[in-house]
This record gives structure tokens, C-alpha cells and sequence, in this order.
């Protein structure tokens, strides 16, 4: 072969492709790709969630009848009803200030765990990571009724402290917000352990060692280094207890005996009692609208203390 | 006060340290035994002879464990949650994966508003949810049905399955599926010997989550089938809430030590950690 | 734009054939450009290349020059954005991954990990259906020639970072390959390793006579083991030449300054001096402030204003002037002793030179010493493009 044969080849061969014309295809057959595989996860998706929840929200403007009646309609009835009656004001309160209140403590006792599984170089880590997170996946409702034998009138706590002779009567733990309380506690520790830990990256020991070998001393470390660097942590995690407490309904229904009325359990009531389906939508949406509130004030803060 | 002339001495901060570490520990103790708790007790009584709980525990008995196979609720609930979880699992993994495969592999606009829909179901609130399916189900009249159940489930677990099948697909390292390809392999035969192998842990891992949460699940499945097609946590719900006698217990210990194995295999597989 | 190669033969040099013979070429890259988005600088710009059969080619340059993305080009990994890639008179431009039938080693292996070792050589012989019989005779002797044979039955992470890498060079050159890619296939390694690595590869590629396109940012390894080296930059090929060449003649100050180490000194080429060897000529020089000296360079260049090159290992440093030498006066700075060789840091007026030695004699000046330093005229080399506006 001479060279301008083959120079000529390769220019006619130059010519066949315009450029980019490979990127092109390529990338419209990468398209068809993606959206196949997308489609299943969407469809299914938008069928089982957006669409419920979609529905849910149109239903919350619809006029319901006590006899479970549904009547089509354009109304802000059920929300008037909801927001102007003391009743589901104080509904409303409770559940804001179960959310806050499991918060803090769940925050407060899973943050000596966190900050343990954190630093320690035990070779137990793993494994006592595991036991910090296994109890996520045992049923809520078998954790609960744990809590109602240990919390109830003839249970571990009463038992124990009237055979030690503290107590006459037994201390009324469960059937009100405190064993409600006590139980979302430790059913939401494992959530707030694993998001502080994943938040904790910037939580060295060395940091704190650094600072004690500066003079610091145990507090000076404590309150200057590690907990303004595991403030995010603490935030997320906070945030994921709070979005989870007033959403929950199986543990304020058992452990509330009936005598705890939140946001959850009146959408059942609603639902299944009085059957008034728009009313328990308008509360639904209610309850998403507390979820955003949070979250909103929450990405504020983060963005604060990032800045 | 800490003198500069202490610099060469050791840390000031480690002595104290020292004093501090035993309380610490008891602390720790203290709370682990507080998170393990209702998990404890629910053991204790499950073999406790005595039908209230008193200490020391009066004797040892297997007979709530005997009574389990005759309980028809139980055994009813049991194998509607089986069924359930097994077909929820499949569903979720067969679109749960490709979608993660998707979101990994291809660059298009919109991806992460795309990622952030998949895993919102894990924000909203389940009785919202459930409320939500049961005004579209009851038209359908797949209310107390298998299918009611299975459809309720796929939302709240679809997010498991995407999260752990992206984290092996970030791990995993993609020059693998280059390689294959030089080498003569087509996409469905690339996709097959490499790909799936290559994240097989968090495949396992996301469908082995998904089966046990919605083997756990109560509140959407009271709501879609509560008073035809009860499901076993839902069996419970209802047991407990009327009487909390010890077969309850004994039921407990049964799914206390199925999730305790999938924990192990969790563990196993790709860290629980990172799975959840 | 690129730079053509340098086509005199020069002194020092292997006579070679010019790399670009065209004719004889296995693989030719004709105009390849690569445009990552609209708008963007090319991360390669119509880059022209022939490969002959047989050769080892190393594309070297420093990161993001683009020479990842021309070999992932030539691999199918990647379209290009115009230009075509022709193997054997063939333009597979368009030819998919799967059936271009190259191998290729990657930077982290790419073994397999669920595969045995045995199963990851087997792949691509899979892939086109060799009957199992003639597999297993073909795997065996690819581990034989990596001399891995006994590990056939290993799980890949068992094995070490050498290991896997010959296991990797063993998978790709099983199935023939029509080219062999093998993408900074070293950089994993530790130093000691690599070195061994290098003479095996090498030796392997001759052997099987694959002819194969290299990617490093390591000018040593494409000094040691190329045919062929195309120093890229910006997307563009500075220059494509025999390793000697690009290190002796370079034909841009990039090329000079990125292979090796490099003075420069800005000069006026003032008269020719006579002929040097290979078409070569001596020039008179003006070195700014400093004074006249000798380089060689391309004929023509009197007149001009052009850049000198020269390796420290080719500038003396001593205490005395030797008679009859070039040499300029200046400052030692500081003397480093690395074990093979001594260098000095010389200060000459605002510049800073540097020179090195193999061993340390009586003459060695001191940190501090005012000290001369000569070169042999040969040694001085006038880059052939001009100093501003020039060359690429």
C-alpha cells in the first residue's frame, strides 16, 4: 500500500462520521437505557405513593358525613373544624410536645452511646454497634409490649420498688403520656445513635487530645471541642426522633391505654371509629404541614451553624 | 491551676480522664441495659411460669411456647406476614435494583431530585400513608386482600432496597464492567457475570431489610386489611391491646430471634451500619 | 497544533524509522477529538498518531492532558467527538466495545473479585466461545508466561498488587488482542516493583509481539520500556518520537522540561560555527549578560532568538575554568549528595542553575565557592521553535 491510498481512504473515512454524531447516538441510547430501567421503580412508585398520597390530599377538601358519607366537593371545612376546635388545638399541642420531649431525651441518652461508638478503639466496636442498632429491626409493637410489663401497675418497676418498701401505692407509668414517653425513648435510640454516629465525622480524638495536651482540661474539652463538633450530629438526629415520634401510632395507642389522644391516633379514630375519611385527611395533611415546619426550621439552623 | 512548667509532664487532661472512665462505662451500661430492656423482659416472661412478672421469677415453663402452634390467629397472622414479606421483597428488588443501576451508572438531569423521591417514602409518616392506600384500595375493593397489603408495603420498603444496592454500586469498582465489555461481553452478559455479582451484598442486604420491615409492619396493614386479612404484627396489636398475657411473650421471643438471625446475616453481608 | 516529529536523524540516536511512516501503520488515529461538553477546550484536539506493528508506544504527559481519554477512545470506552481510529486499514470508529477485540489493563487490575484466577483469564475466551478444551490449554499457558501457573486456583484478593497485575496483563493477552491498552498499569506498585514490573512487561510484549499503546505520567518507565514516545499536553502531541530523541532533541520546552530535568538559557544565535553531526550545525551564541558561547541546533537558526537546553548532568561544575571550555561564572548555592550522583544549585547572576556529577572529585567546589560551569558544545541544544509565539 502506498501512503496516499491510505491517506485517502482515511479521509473519505473522516467524512462518514459528522462530529459528535457518535456522542449523539450514544447518548440517546443511554437514555433509552436509564429510562428502562427508571420506569418499573416510578411507576411503582408513583402508584403506591403519590397516588395515595395525592388522593389523600384531595379527600382533605372533600365534605364528609359522620356515616362515613363522602361527598365531592371543594371545601375547607375540615380543616375550619380541625383548627378551630380546643380539642384538636390541644391534639395538635400534645403531639408537638411529644415530639420535642422524646427528642431531647432520646438525644440525651443515645449521645454517650454515639460519642462512645465514636472514639473507642475497643475491639468490641463492631459488635457493640450492633447491639446499639439491632433493636431497629424488632417489631415496635413487641418493644412496646416489653415496656408495658416492665412500666405497668403490676410490672418490674412497681414490683421492684414496692418489695424495696419506696413506694405504698404503684406509680402510674403506663395508660398516660409519661410510659408513652418513656417507651418512644428507647424505641428511637437506635435512629438517633446512627445518625449521630454518621454525623460525628469530623469528631476526632486526636482534636480533643490536642486540646488537652494545650491545657484544656476534661470540661474545657468537652464544651469547647467535642460538642460544638458534634452539634450537626446531635441536630440530625434530634430532627429524625421528632419527624418519627409524632408520626408513630402503634406505641401512644398501646402504652397510651386510650388516655393519649396525638395527631396519629386521632386519624385512626377518625378513620376506622367515626369514619369521617376527609376529617382524618385534613389532619393527615395538618400532620405533613408540622413535618415541613420542622424540617424548615431545621434546615435554618443547620445552615447557621454551617455558616 | 495547670502550670506552664507541667508542659513536659503528660497531658493534665489524662488523670482525670482516668476518674472518669469508670463512670463512664457504668453510664454506658446503664443505657445499654435501658435500649435492651423490653427486649429482655420480653424474654424473661416468655419463660416465666407465673403470669405477671414478679422477681426473682417464680419458675421456668415452655408451655406459652406450647400453646403457639394451636393459637389460629397466630399461626393465620403468621403465614399472611410470610407471604406478604416474600412477595414485597421480590417486587421491591425487581424494580428497586435496576433503578439503583440507574441512578449509579448514567448521568441525566433531574437525578437527584429523582434520588431524593426514591428514598421519601422513609419521611412521611406511615398512618398518613396508610390512610392515603386505603382511600385508593377501597375503590378497587382490594381491601383485606393479599394485594392490598403487598401494595402498601412497596413504598416503605423500595428505599432500603435503592440505598443499599447504590452503596455497592459506589463501591464497586467500574473499570470490572469496562474490563468485561473489552473482552467481548454484551450488556445483558456484563450486567449478569460482573455487575450482579459485584453487588450482590447490598442486593441481599436491601431485600433481607425490606422482608423484615415489612414483616414488622403494623400500621398499614391495620389500616388496608386490620379486619379481614389480619397480618401478624397486627395479630399482636390487637392481642395486646385487649389482654397481655404471656403467649404474647413467647410469640415475641419467636420474632425477636428471626429478626436477631437477620441481623447476623445483615451483619454478615455488608455491616449493619451501613445497610440501614 | 501539533508538532510534527523531528524527521533529521541526529547524532547520539539510534538510526530508527521516523515514527509516522505511513504505509505500515497497525493502528492510525486520524484528526481524534474529544469535547467533553460544548464550549469546553477539547481534552483532545485533533490528535494524529500511527502506531507500527509490534511497537510499544507510551502516551505520557502530565494529568488531564488527555491521554487517558485518547486510549479510552481507542478502547471503545468512549466516543470521540470527531476523528477515526483505524486498526489493520480498518476503521472501527464505530465499532462497539465488545467487538473490537482489544485487551486492556487497567490502573486497579479489574480482575474479577468473584472469579478465580483461572476464570478471569477464561473470560474473554468465553466471550467468543473457545471450546472449554482449548480454553484451558490457552489460560494455562498465558499463566505460564506470566509465571503464575500454580495459582490458578486463587481467589483474586488473595494475591498481591504484582500478582494481580500480571494476572490482569495474563487476561488481557489470552484472547490476542488486536491491540494491547494498558492504562499507567504500574502506578499501583511500589517503587521496587515497578522496576521489575517494567523489564516484564516489556519483555512479555516483545514477546508476543503485541503491539500496544501505554498510558503514564512517568517519563522514566516510557523512556525504559517505549518504542515510541508521544509526549502529550493540553490535548495535543508536543512531540512523537524514539525515546532517545524526545530526550535529547526536544523539539518543544515542554517536551525538555517534563522528561528529565532542564536548564534554560535565552540566547541570540549570532553565526553558524560549522557542521555538526546529522545535518546539525554549531552556533555562536549570546547568552543575555553572560557572555558568548556554543550550541549546536537545526541549521538556519542564525540570527534568531532561541532557547538553549541542557541536562545538569551535562553541565560541569568545578573551581577551575578548563582551558578551551565554554563556561560561565557563578555562585554555588547548595550541594545535595544523593547517593549516585552529586548536584549543585548554582547561582549565576538572577538564574538559578543546575548541575549534577556522578562522583565527587578533588575540583568539587563547596556551598558558598564561586565556581565555573561548561558544557561541550553538543550538549547545549537550541530549541528549533521560537520563543514566544512559537512551536505549540
Amino acid at each position: 500500500m502506498t501512503a496516499p491510498t491510505e491517506t485517502q481512504q482515511l479521509m473519505s473515512v473522516r467524512a462518514g462520521v459528522l462530529p459528535g454524531a457518535l456522542e449523539k447516538a450514544k447518548a440517546a441510547r443511554d437514555r433509552r437505557t436509564y429510562l428502562l430501567l427508571l420506569l418499573p421503580a416510578i411507576l411503582g412508585l408513583f402508584a403506591t405513593f403519590l397516588l395515595p398520597l395525592g388522593y389523600m390530599v384531595k379527600m382533605s377538601f372533600d365534605r364528609g358525613a359522620p356515616d362515613g358519607v363522602i361527598e365531592s366537593a371543594f371545601t375547607l371545612d375540615s380543616y375550619v373544624r380541625a383548627l378551630s376546635d380546643p380539642y384538636y388545638w390541644q391534639v395538635i399541642w400534645n403531639t408537638f410536645q411529644m415530639g420535642i420531649i422524646v427528642g431531647v431525651l432520646c438525644v440525651l441518652v443515645s449521645y454517650p452511646i454515639a460519642l462512645f461508638l465514636v472514639r473507642t478503639r475497643s475491639r468490641f466496636r463492631g459488635l457493640l454497634m450492633a447491639v446499639a442498632v439491632a433493636p431497629l429491626l424488632t417489631s415496635a409493637i413487641v418493644r412496646t409490649y416489653g415496656w408495658m410489663v416492665i412500666l405497668g401497675s403490676n410490672g418490674l418497676v412497681n414490683s421492684s420498688l414496692h418489695s424495696m418498701g419506696l413506694i405504698d401505692a404503684p406509680l402510674k407509668l403506663t395508660n398516660n403520656m409519661t410510659g408513652v414517653e418513656i417507651g418512644l425513648v428507647e424505641i428511637f435510640m437506635p435512629y438517633a445513635i446512627l445518625t449521630m454516629v454518621s454525623g460525628f465525622g469530623r469528631l476526632s480524638s486526636q482534636l480533643e487530645e490536642a486540646a488537652g495536651s494545650l491545657g484544656a482540661n476534661g470540661f474545657q474539652v468537652f464544651a469547647r471541642i467535642t460538642l460544638p463538633l458534634s452539634l450537626p450530629g446531635v441536630l440530625a438526629s434530634f430532627l429524625m426522633v421528632f419527624v418519627l415520634t409524632i408520626s408513630t401510632f402503634v406505641t401512644p395507642t398501646l402504652l397510651g391505654g386510650g388516655t393519649v389522644q396525638v395527631l396519629a391516633t386521632e386519624i385512626y379514630d377518625q378513620t376506622t371509629g367515626v369514619l369521617n375519611w376527609p376529617f382524618a385527611a385534613a389532619l393527615s395533611v395538618i400532620l405533613l404541614a408540622l413535618f415541613g415546619a420542622i424540617i424548615a426550621v431545621y434546615q435554618r439552623l443547620t445552615r447557621k451553624i454551617g455558616g | 491551676m495547670q502550670q506552664t512548667l507541667a508542659v513536659d509532664e503528660a497531658p493534665p487532661f489524662k488523670p482525670r480522664r482516668r476518674i472518669g472512665r469508670p463512670a463512664f462505662g457504668t453510664l454506658l451500661f446503664l443505657l445499654y441495659i435501658f435500649l435492651l430492656a423490653p427486649l429482655l423482659i420480653v424474654f424473661v416472661i416468655a419463660f416465666e411460669s407465673n403470669q405477671y412478672l414478679s422477681f426473682p421469677p417464680q419458675g421456668f415453663t415452655l408451655k406459652w411456647f406450647e400453646m403457639l402452634p394451636s393459637e389460629s390467629i397466630f399461626v393465620d397472622g403468621m403465614k399472611v406476614t410470610l407471604v406478604v414479606a416474600a412477595s414485597v421483597t421480590v417486587i421491591v428488588l425487581a424494580i428497586g435494583v435496576p433503578a439503583a443501576l440507574a441512578l449509579d451508572r448514567y448521568e441525566f438531569k433531574g437525578k437527584g431530585a429523582l434520588h431524593a423521591f426514591f428514598l421519601s417514602p422513609l419521611l412521611v409518616p406511615s398512618i398518613v400513608l396508610a390512610l392515603g392506600l386505603v382511600l385508593i384500595l377501597t375503590p378497587l375493593g382490594l381491601t383485606n386482600t393479599y394485594e392490598g397489603i403487598i401494595i402498601g408495603h412497596v413504598a416503605i420498603t423500595f428505599p432500603f432496597v435503592v440505598r443499599t444496592t447504590l452503596m455497592s454500586l459506589t463501591t464497586a469498582d467500574t473499570s470490572c464492567e469496562a474490563a468485561a465489555r473489552i473482552l467481548g461481553a454484551g450488556a445483558w452478559t456484563v450486567f449478569r457475570r460482573i455487575t450482579l455479582p459485584l453487588i450482590r451484598s447490598g442486593v441481599i442486604a436491601g431485600g433481607i431489610i425490606a422482608f423484615i420491615v415489612s414483616f414488622d409492619e403494623a400500621v398499614i396493614s391495620l389500616f388496608v386489611a386490620g379486619s379481614g386479612l389480619p397480618t401478624l404484627p397486627v395479630q399482636i396489636f390487637q392481642y395486646v391491646s385487649n389482654s397481655a398475657d404471656a403467649a404474647v411473650a413467647a410469640l415475641s421471643v419467636v420474632l425477636i430471634l428471626i429478626s436477631l438471625g437477620v441481623v447476623v446475616v445483615v451483619e454478615r453481608v455488608m455491616g449493619l451500619r451501613k445497610a440501614l | 497544533m501539533t508538532v510534527l516529529p523531528q524527521l533529521a536523524p541526529l547524532r547520539k540516536v539510534n538510526p530508527v524509522n521516523s515514527a509516522n511512516t505511513v504505509g505500515s501503520s497497525k493502528l492510525s488515529i486520524v484528526d481524534l477529538t474529544k469535547r467533553y461538553a460544548p464550549g469546553l477546550e477539547p481534552a483532545v484536539d485533533r490528535l494524529c498518531m500511527d502506531v507500527e506493528e509490534g511497537h510499544l508506544v507510551a502516551l505520557l504527559g502530565p494529568s488531564g492532558c488527555g491521554k487517558t481519554t485518547t486510549l479510552r477512545m481507542v478502547a471503545g470506552l468512549m466516543d470521540p467527538t470527531a476523528g477515526s481510529i483505524v486498526v489493520d486499514g480498518k476503521d472501527i470508529t464505530q465499532t462497539p466495545v465488545n467487538k473490537r477485540g482489544m485487551g486492556m489493563v487497567f490502573q486497579s487490575y479489574a480482575l474479577f473479585p468473584h472469579m478465580d484466577v483461572a476464570q478471569n483469564v477464561a473470560f474473554g475466551l468465553q466471550m467468543r466461545k473457545v471450546p472449554s478444551g482449548e480454553q484451558a490449554k490457552r489460560v494455562n499457558a498465558a499463566l505460564e508466561m506470566v509465571k503464575l501457573a500454580h495459582l490458578s486456583k486463587r481467589k483474586v484478593r488473595e494475591l498481591s498488587g504484582g500478582q494481580q497485575q500480571r494476572i490482569a496483563l495474563a487476561r488481557a493477552l489470552v484472547v490476542e488482542p488486536t491491540l494491547l491498552l494498558l492504562d499507567e498499569p504500574l502506578s499501583n506498585l511500589d517503587a521496587k516493583l515497578r522496576e521489575t514490573m517494567r523489564s516484564e512487561i516489556r519483555s512479555i510484549q516483545q514477546r508476543t509481539k503485541a503491539t500496544t499503546l501505554f498510558v503514564t505520567h512517568d517519563q522514566d518507565e516510557a523512556l525504559d520500556m517505549a518504542d515510541r514516545i508521544a509526549v502529550m499536553n493540553g490535548g495535543l502531541i508536543e512531540q512523537y518520537d524514539t525515546p532517545a530523541m524526545v530526550y535529547e532533541r526536544p523539539t518543544t520546552r515542554f517536551v525538555a522540561d517534563f522528561i528529565g530535568q532542564a536548564n534554560f538559557l535565552t540566547a541570540q544565535v549570532l553565526s553558524e560555527n560549522g557542521q555538526a553531526a546529522d545535518g546539525e550545525r554549531y552556533y555562536k551564541v549570546e547568552v543575555g549578560g553572560l557572555g558568548r558561547y556554543s550550541a549546536v541546533g537545526a541549521p538556519g537558526l542564525a540570527g534568531s532568538s532561541r532557547e538553549i537546553v541542557i541536562r545538569p548532568h551535562r553541565l560541569r561544575a568545578s573551581l577551575h575554568p578548563r582551558p578551551g571550555d565554554d563556561a560561565i561564572a557563578g555562585t554555588i548555592e547548595r550541594v545535595s549528595y544523593t547517593g549516585d550522583t552529586i548536584a549543585f544549585a548554582v547561582r549565576v547572576g538572577d538564574r538559578r542553575l543546575l548541575a549534577q556529577s556522578m562522583t565527587s572529585s578533588a575540583d568539587m567546589p563547596r556551598t558558598g565557592d564561586a565556581a565555573y560551569l561548561s558544557w561541550e558544545a553538543a550538549d547545549a541544544f537550541l530549541l528549533p521553535g521560537h520563543i514566544r509565539g512559537s512551536g505549540t
